[in-house]
C-alpha cells in the first residue's frame, strides 16, 4: 500500500512542478537553516575539544557577595585561595581544575606584532583536560612549585611567532615582557569555550598578580571533576554544605553566593538566571518560542500550498469517494504524501546544510570554530523533518476529507 | 467598486484566512527587522563626537604596591613625561577604564537642586584627554589645572545629551550638582558642554556623560593610557613603546590596542548578528511571495469562467489585471491593520527604551514593502488573467 502511495506522490509532485518547486525549496531552506543553527548550539553545550570530560564535572565560575539590606552587589570572577583552599577541601571530587580567565597581551617578534592570550593553570587543569600535544607535555607540579618560567604554547602561537619551523622544545618565547621556555605545544582550541581557551598556558606561580592573596574574588574560575556521573549530586551536596561555612571577611557586605553548575546552566546563569534559577529553562524556552516562530512562516506558506493542490484534485478525491473510500484513508494517504514530501525536501536541506557548514569553517569567521553534523544533530533534524510534515498536511487533509463528493465531481 | 471588492473577499473570508496569516506575520518580522535597521542607521547617521584614528591604548593592571598617593602621583606623572619624551607620542591621557570602545560602563546618579538623573555615565579623565581624542567644546571651557572653580566646587564638563536633559535651552555653566549620596563638600560645578561621543560603536547612540579631573586619589584606580601618536608610528615603535612601559611597572600585565581596532571589533559584534538576521528574514520572505504567487495563480485558474465572462461584456484587459491587483492588495491591507495595530504598541509603550521615531519608521517601511510584494506577485497572474480569451474561456466548462 505504501509503494503505491509513494508512487502517486511522485505523480502527484511532477504534475505541477512549480508548486513543487515552491514546496521543496521552503522545506530544504528551512531545515537547513534549523540544522544549522542547530550545529552550533551542540558546538556549544556538547563535549568539545579539550573539555572531554562535560558529563561529569561542575563548573565554578563566578562569586557574588551581596549586602541584602542596602542591596548593593560585587560580582567576579574567583580568587586562587578561594578555589585552592575552600573547593580545594572537598573529599567527594576526583580533580580540581584551576585555572585564570584568558587575558590578552602583546608581544613583537621581528617587528611583527602577535597578540597573546594567556592562561595560568594548577597541575590538576591538564589531567581534568584533555589536550592533544604535538610537542612535549604539560609542567609538572614541581615545576609549578619552583614557579619555573615554562610554558605550553598553543599551535597557532607557534606558527605566529617561530614560523613554520620543526620542534621548538627548549625555545625561549617573550610575552608580556617575560621569558619563558617552550616545554609543550598543543593543537587549537576554538574561542568557544570559556574555561579552556587560550594560546598561552603558564604556572600560577609565576603570574604577576599574586596568587597567594587572601580576597574571596580574583580572577580565576574552576572546574569539579567526580568520579563518575552518579557521584555527582553526592558532590554537588558536599560542595553547598562547605559554601555554607565561607567566610565573608568584611563588613560591607552579608551574603555570599559561588555555584558549581553543569557546563550549560553555568553559561545560562549568568545572563538569564541568578542565585536560586539556573536560568536554562528560560533560555530553552526562548530558543523553543524562536524556532516555533521561524518555522510558524514557511509551514503557513506550505499549508496554503497544499490547499491548493488538493482543490486541484478534488475531482479525483471525489471519485474516490463516490466508489467508497473512507474520510480516514484519503487523510492517510495525503499526510503520507506529504511526508514523503518533505523527507525529500529534508535530503535537500541536509546536503545545504553540509555545504553551508563547510562555508562557514572556510570563511573562518570564529577561527577554529569546526562545526559539524554530528548522529545527534541528524537525529533532531529527521524528527524536526517528520514533525514539520505532520504540521503542514493536516490541516489540509481535514478540509479534503470534508469535500462534498457531488460538488467535487460537478465542479472545475 | 470598493464595496464591490470588500463584499467578494469577505465572502470567501475563510479560505483567505491562510492568505491573511501570512501577511500579517511576514508583517512582523519585516517589522522587527527594519526595527533594527531603522535604530542602528539613525545612530549610524550621528556624528561620533571624536577622532579615534592613530589613538593607542595602554592597559595595565597591578602596578604599585604602594598605596601612598604621595608616591603614585610621582610615579605617574614621571611616566607620563618619559612618554611625552618619545617623538611619536603626541599627547597622553590617564582615565577610569571606560574608554571608548572598551565595553566597560560606570554609572551613577547625580542630583540638582529640584531633580534626580541616573544611570549618568561618569568619567574620570586627565586634562589631556580632550587632545588625545580631540572632543569638541561647545560651551564654556574643559577641565582646567585647577583642583576648584572660583566658588570652591569641583569642576565638571557634561555632554551635550545630558545637558539637554537637566537644562534643557538654558546655559548650565555655573550651575551645580551632586554626586550620588555627598552634599556639601562634594558640590560640583558644571563648567563646560562637550559633544556626545559614540562609546560603544558607530551602531549606538551616545548615552549621558559627565566628565572630572582626576585627583591624586585616583591613580590607584587607573589602569589605562590613552594616546595619541603620530603618522610614523609602527609597530616598531610600539614595540619600543612596549617595553619602556613594561619595564617601567616591571609586575603588571600589558596590553596595547589601538582604537581603530576596538572599534571594528565593536561594529562587527553589532552588524554580524543583524546581517544573519536579515538573510533569514530575506529567505522566510522569499518563501512567503513564493507562496503567494503560486496561490494567485490557482485562485486565477479556477476563475477562468467568470473572468471569460467579464472580459465578453466589454471589460478590457487591463480592468481585469487591476481588479485582480486591487483584489489582494485589500487583502493584504486588512491582514496590515491587525498588524498596524500589533505594532503600534511598541513606540507606545517605548519598548526597550528605544525612540519612538524609530518603530513609526519602521511601521511605514515594512507596510510599504509588504504592498511592495504583494504587488509585485499579483503582477504576473493579473497579466494571465487579462490574456484569458473570452471565447475559450466561456468555451470549457
Amino acid at each position: 500500500m505504501l509503494k503505491n502511495y509513494f508512487k502517486i506522490a511522485i505523480a502527484v509532485l511532477k504534475r505541477r512542478k512549480f508548486f513543487t518547486f515552491i514546496s521543496l525549496f521552503g522545506i530544504s531552506v528551512t531545515l537547513c537553516i534549523l540544522m544549522v543553527g542547530t550545529a552550533f548550539i551542540d558546538k556549544i553545550v556538547s563535549a568539545d575539544y579539550p573539555d572531554m570530560k562535560r558529563e561529569r564535572s561542575l563548573y565554578i565560575n563566578s562569586i557574588e557577595l551581596r549586602n541584602m539590606k542596602e542591596g548593593w552587589m560585587n560580582k567576579s570572577l574567583l580568587s586562587f585561595h578561594t578555589l585552592n583552599d575552600f573547593m580545594g577541601s572537598l573529599k567527594t571530587p576526583e580533580k580540581l581544575a584551576i585555572s585564570s580567565q584568558s587575558t590578552a597581551t602583546n608581544t613583537y617578534v621581528n617587528n611583527k606584532k602577535i597578540v597573546v592570550d594567556y592562561k595560568y593553570t594548577n597541575y590538576a587543569y591538564w589531567e581534568v583536560m584533555e589536550y592533544k600535544f604535538l610537542e612535549g607535555k604539560p609542567y609538572t607540579a614541581k615545576q609549578i612549585e619552583e614557579a619555573q618560567h615554562v610554558a605550553v604554547i598553543s599551535e597557532d602561537l607557534k606558527k605566529a611567532y617561530f614560523g613554520d619551523t620543526g620542534s621548538v622544545l627548549g625555545r625561549d618565547l617573550e610575552a608580556d615582557n617575560v621569558r619563558y621556555k617552550v616545554i609543550g605545544v598543543v593543537a587549537n582550541v576554538s574561542k568557544t569555550l570559556l574555561y579552556s581557551y587560550a594560546n598561552l598556558y603558564l604556572p600560577y606561580t609565576v603570574s604577576k598578580v599574586s596568587w597567594k592573596s587572601s580576597d574571596l574574588m580574583g580572577g580565576y574560575t574552576g572546574v569539579l571533576l567526580a568520579k563518575s556521573v552518579q557521584d555527582l549530586p553526592k558532590m554537588q551536596a558536599e560542595y553547598q554544605q562547605m559554601v555554607r561555612k565561607i567566610p565573608i571577611g568584611t563588613k560591607e557586605f552579608d551574603h555570599l553566593y559561588v555555584a558549581a553548575d553543569p557546563y550549560l546552566a553555568g553559561l545560562t546563569r549568568n545572563g538569564f538566571g541568578n542565585e536560586h534559577d539556573t536560568g536554562v529553562a528560560k533560555v530553552i524556552a526562548i530558543i523553543g518560542a524562536l524556532a516555533f516562530i521561524f518555522m510558524l512562516l514557511p509551514t503557513i506558506s506550505l499549508v496554503n500550498i497544499n490547499i491548493t493542490r488538493i482543490m486541484e484534485r478534488s475531482s479525483e478525491i471525489g471519485v474516490r469517494k463516490a466508489f467508497g473510500a473512507s474520510s480516514s484513508t484519503l487523510v492517510y494517504q495525503f499526510i503520507i504524501e506529504n511526508i514523503i514530501l518533505t523527507c525529500i525536501g529534508g535530503i535537500i536541506g541536509l546536503l545545504l546544510s553540509v555545504l553551508a557548514i563547510y562555508i562557514i569553517n572556510a570563511a573562518d569567521v570564529i577561527s577554529n570554530l569546526n562545526l559539524s553534523l554530528n548522529l545527534k544533530v541528524l537525529g533532531y533534524s529527521f524528527v524536526v523533518c517528520i514533525f514539520f510534515g505532520l504540521l503542514s498536511g493536516v490541516y489540509p487533509a481535514w478540509r479534503m476529507s470534508r469535500l462534498n463528493v457531488v460538488s467535487a465531481l460537478k465542479a472545475q | 467598486m470598493y464595496k464591490h471588492l470588500f463584499k467578494l473577499i469577505w465572502n470567501k473570508k475563510k479560505q483567505n484566512f491562510l492568505f491573511l496569516s501570512e501577511i500579517l506575520i511576514s508583517f512582523l518580522v519585516i517589522f522587527i527587522v527594519f526595527s533594527f535597521v531603522v535604530f542602528y542607521y539613525q545612530n549610524y547617521k550621528q556624528p561620533m563626537g571624536f577622532k579615534y584614528d592613530k589613538v593607542w591604548r595602554i592597559s595595565y593592571n597591578n602596578s604599585q604596591k604602594t598605596k601612598s598617593s604621595d608616591t603614585l602621583t610621582l610615579f605617574y606623572e614621571g611616566l607620563k613625561r618619559s612618554l611625552q619624551a618619545m617623538p611619536q607620542v603626541k599627547e597622553v591621557s590617564y582615565s577610569g577604564g571606560n574608554v571608548p570602545f572598551a565595553d566597560s560602563h560606570s554609572t551613577t546618579n547625580i542630583k540638582t537642586k529640584d531633580k534626580e538623573f541616573d544611570r549618568v555615565n561618569n568619567y574620570n579623565v586627565d586634562i589631556s584627554h580632550k587632545q588625545v581624542f580631540q572632543m569638541q567644546l561647545l560651551e564654556g571651557k574643559w577641565l582646567g589645572k585647577a583642583d576648584r572653580t572660583d566658588k570652591g566646587a569641583i569642576p565638571v564638563v557634561i555632554n551635550k545629551r545630558l545637558k539637554e536633559k537637566m537644562y534643557g535651552a538654558k546655559s548650565p555653566v555655573g550651575k551645580n550638582l551632586w554626586y550620588g549620596e555627598d552634599d556639601k563638600k562634594n558640590t560640583r560645578e558644571v563648567i563646560g558642554v562637550v559633544a556626545d561621543m559614540k562609546y560603544d560603536g558607530d551602531y549606538y547612540g551616545g548615552a549621558d556623560g559627565m566628565y572630572s579631573k582626576i585627583d591624586t586619589s585616583f591613580y590607584r584606580w587607573v589602569g589605562t593610557i590613552s594616546l595619541r601618536v603620530s603618522d610614523d608610528a609602527d609597530a616598531a615603535f610600539e614595540s619600543k613603546l612596549y617595553k619602556m612601559v613594561a619595564n617601567t611597572m616591571k609586575d603588571s600585565n600589558i596590553e596595547i590596542t589601538h582604537y581603530a581596532q576596538m572599534r571594528e571589533s565593536k561594529n562587527a559584534i553589532t552588524i554580524i548578528p543583524l546581517i544573519i538576521l536579515m538573510i533569514i528574514a530575506g529567505f522566510l520572505i522569499f518563501n512567503v511571495a513564493l507562496g503567494l504567487f503560486g496561490v494567485l495563480w490557482y485562485s486565477i485558474s479556477k476563475r477562468r469562467g467568470e473572468i471569460g465572462l467579464r472580459m465578453a461584456i466589454g471589460a478590457s484587459g487591463k480592468s481585469i489585471s487591476s481588479q485582480l491587483i486591487l483584489e489582494s492588495m485589500f487583502l493584504a491591507t486588512l491582514a496590515l491593520i491587525v498588524g498596524c495595530f500589533f505594532a503600534v504598541q511598541f513606540p507606545l509603550l517605548k519598548v526597550y527604551d528605544v525612540q519612538a521615531s524609530v518603530y513609526l519608521y519602521a511601521i511605514v517601511l515594512s507596510v510599504l514593502f509588504i504592498y511592495l510584494i504583494v504587488f509585485l506577485c499579483s503582477l504576473y497572474p493579473g497579466k494571465q488573467a487579462a490574456a484569458i480569451m473570452p471565447a475559450v474561456a466561456l468555451h470549457e466548462e
